[in-house]
């Protein structure tokens, strides 16, 4: 209980620092507006802030779940192929090393201005840390299980499900912790570069017409979601509860 | 190059035959013995990949009968964990010869049970299904696994931790329940490395006692590596003491102590005291 009332306390405080700081250091409303103005900002434009966020989450989930799908498949592949090892890995650590911001323009080119492009910003963002995290669990497996498991006798698939999935699991959700956030980045920066809604799009629509006010409640919507997202994933993470149990 | 060979091999076989005399030691079993050999090892080679590595094991002859329990002791590094590893298939030897129950091993097998030090239980697996995990890698049907699991929970003194994780027990339980895991398959042939190495001397000499009454009921032929000279005399038929560096077999020590035994009337008997005494002598721990 008592973590909670901290916590809601320094929220508070903050808010309250935000609201009449501004006013009391004379900072000019277009530079930072009060967090009143924010909220009725906001609120006015509720309508488009809403479909606008619903917009930037569908995108944030699909290129995420297709990142955590194909980081997966790649990882597992590169684990148990050497080929894949020797021709694959260095050429995805080549791309993973260019900036991807300055790839986003070319997923407008190749994918045009609606949702492909962005589900592909977001796909390249989220993807490197997943194989690296599902690598990073497969090779992490303890040698002395994997003698234990070929002195039983277990076929390669049972070894595979029954210990390097289970076992891989916990840096695997590290990974997808790290993936998520970035996957929100992806999608806000394909919005930026050339989109006609979600939340990027609406933070560049503020700026061009000098309405910070609603740039501001953009980038709060952008936190909320960002964190709703970072929190589900912590909140799934609780399956795998055997982190650290080394026995 | 040969000649150093049969020289040293000469050295070891007059040792032996002077333990003999001495009365405390035995070579191998009679060859007409009424009972089968259930490991034979002939002349065995292993080397480690590398240029100027020594050999890890060479000369390596030893015979196991059924249902014996034989125990290697040796210094650190002396190749008695790889030895159990390549008798229980998983690692290779470069040449000479080993039979299991009159078959070569090339790949781990059903019979062959393998307890090591580590108690490698699944941490996301309660205790019941980590016992379960060995039958049902193996395949044995699930109508058969269920009762079995059962019988051994309560043997092994798990009983009420059925459905507790590996992490809330003890290490000798934990330990226990990875012996259970073994029982499960009930292997004919039972090597163990160190299997109560990591336990403090309390729970190991609990399980040991715990071991020989298993041993007794079920009679698997066990081949034990361990660096406990008394866990090693206490529980044995036979003692081999190992060399390192290369790894051979030195000494054959028969342990002719009654059975079944149990601490209350060995450790007060003068004789174990006497074996412990001669073991230690040999590997130079005295």
């Amino acid at each position: 209980m008592r973590r909670w009332i901290e916590t809601i306390i320094f929220w508070g405080a903050l808010a309250l620092i935000w609201e009449y700081g501004v006013a009391a250091l004379g900072i000019r409303r277009y530079l930072l507006p009060p967090l009143s103005a924010v909220v009725i900002a906001g609120w006015d434009a509720r309508d488009m802030v809403l479909s606008d966020a619903w917009v930037t989450l569908v995108e944030v989930l699909t290129g995420f779940f297709s990142a955590v799908i194909g980081g997966v498949l790649l990882g597992v592949a590169i684990h148990f192929s050497a080929f894949t090892r020797r021709t694959l890995y260095p050429f995805i650590t080549a791309l993973q090393s260019m900036p991807k911001i300055a790839l986003a323009p070319l997923m407008i080119v190749w994918f045009g201005y609606g949702f492909a492009s962005k589900v592909a910003a977001t796909f390249m963002f989220a993807f490197f840390p997943v194989v690296i995290a599902t690598l990073g669990g497969l090779s992490g497996v303890a040698a002395n299980l994997d003698e234990h498991f070929r002195a039983l006798g277990a076929s390669r698939w049972d070894t595979f499900w029954r210990l390097h999935v289970p076992a891989a699991l916990p840096s695997f959700i590290d990974g997808i912790k790290i993936s998520m956030p970035l996957a929100v980045i992806g999608a806000i920066v394909g919005e930026f570069i050339g989109a006609e809604n979600g939340l990027g799009h609406l933070m560049t629509l503020a700026t061009a017409n000098a309405k910070t006010d609603l740039m501001f409640a953009a980038i709060l919507v952008i936190t909320l979601l960002a964190t709703f997202l970072y929190w589900m994933v912590e909140l799934a993470s609780c399956l795998v509860w055997w982190r650290g149990k080394v026995v | 190059m040969g000649q150093i060979m049969n020289l040293k091999k000469m050295k070891s076989t007059s040792e032996l035959a002077a333990e003999t005399a001495a009365g405390t030691t035995s070579m191998h079993h009679p060859l007409n013995a009424p009972v089968k050999d259930a490991i034979v090892v002939n002349d065995l080679l292993k080397r480690f990949p590398g240029k100027h590595s020594v050999n890890a094991l060479e000369e390596i002859s030893l015979a196991i009968k059924e249902r014996e329990f034989v125990s290697i002791l040796g210094p650190s590094g002396c190749g008695k964990s790889t030895l159990l590893r390549i008798v229980a298939g998983l690692v290779p030897y470069n040449s000479g010869e080993l039979l299991v129950n009159g078959l070569p091993v090339t790949a781990p097998r059903a019979e062959i049970g393998v307890v090591f030090q580590t108690s490698n239980m699944l941490p996301w697996l309660t205790v019941e299904k980590n016992v379960a995990l060995g039958a049902q890698l193996r395949k044995l049907p699930e109508a058969e696994i269920a009762p079995k699991i059962r019988d051994l929970i309560k043997m092994l003194g798990l009983s009420g931790f059925e459905k507790n994780y590996p992490h809330e027990l003890s290490g000798g339980m934990r330990q226990r329940a990875s012996i259970g895991q073994i029982l499960a398959l009930d292997p004919t042939i039972l090597l163990m490395d160190e299997p109560f190495g990591a336990l403090d001397a309390l729970t190991r000499d609990l399980l040991n006692v715990e071991l020989l009454r298993i041993w007794q009921e079920r009679m698997q032929t066990v081949l034990l590596v361990t660096h406990s000279i008394q866990e090693a005399v206490f529980l044995s038929d036979r003692v081999l003491v190992m060399s390192s560096r290369p790894g051979r077999i030195t000494h054959d020590i028969k342990i002719d102590l009654p059975r079944p035994r149990l601490p209350e009337n060995i450790k007060g008997n003068p004789r174990y005291g006497q074996y412990i005494a001669e073991i230690s002598r040999i590997m130079g721990v005295y």
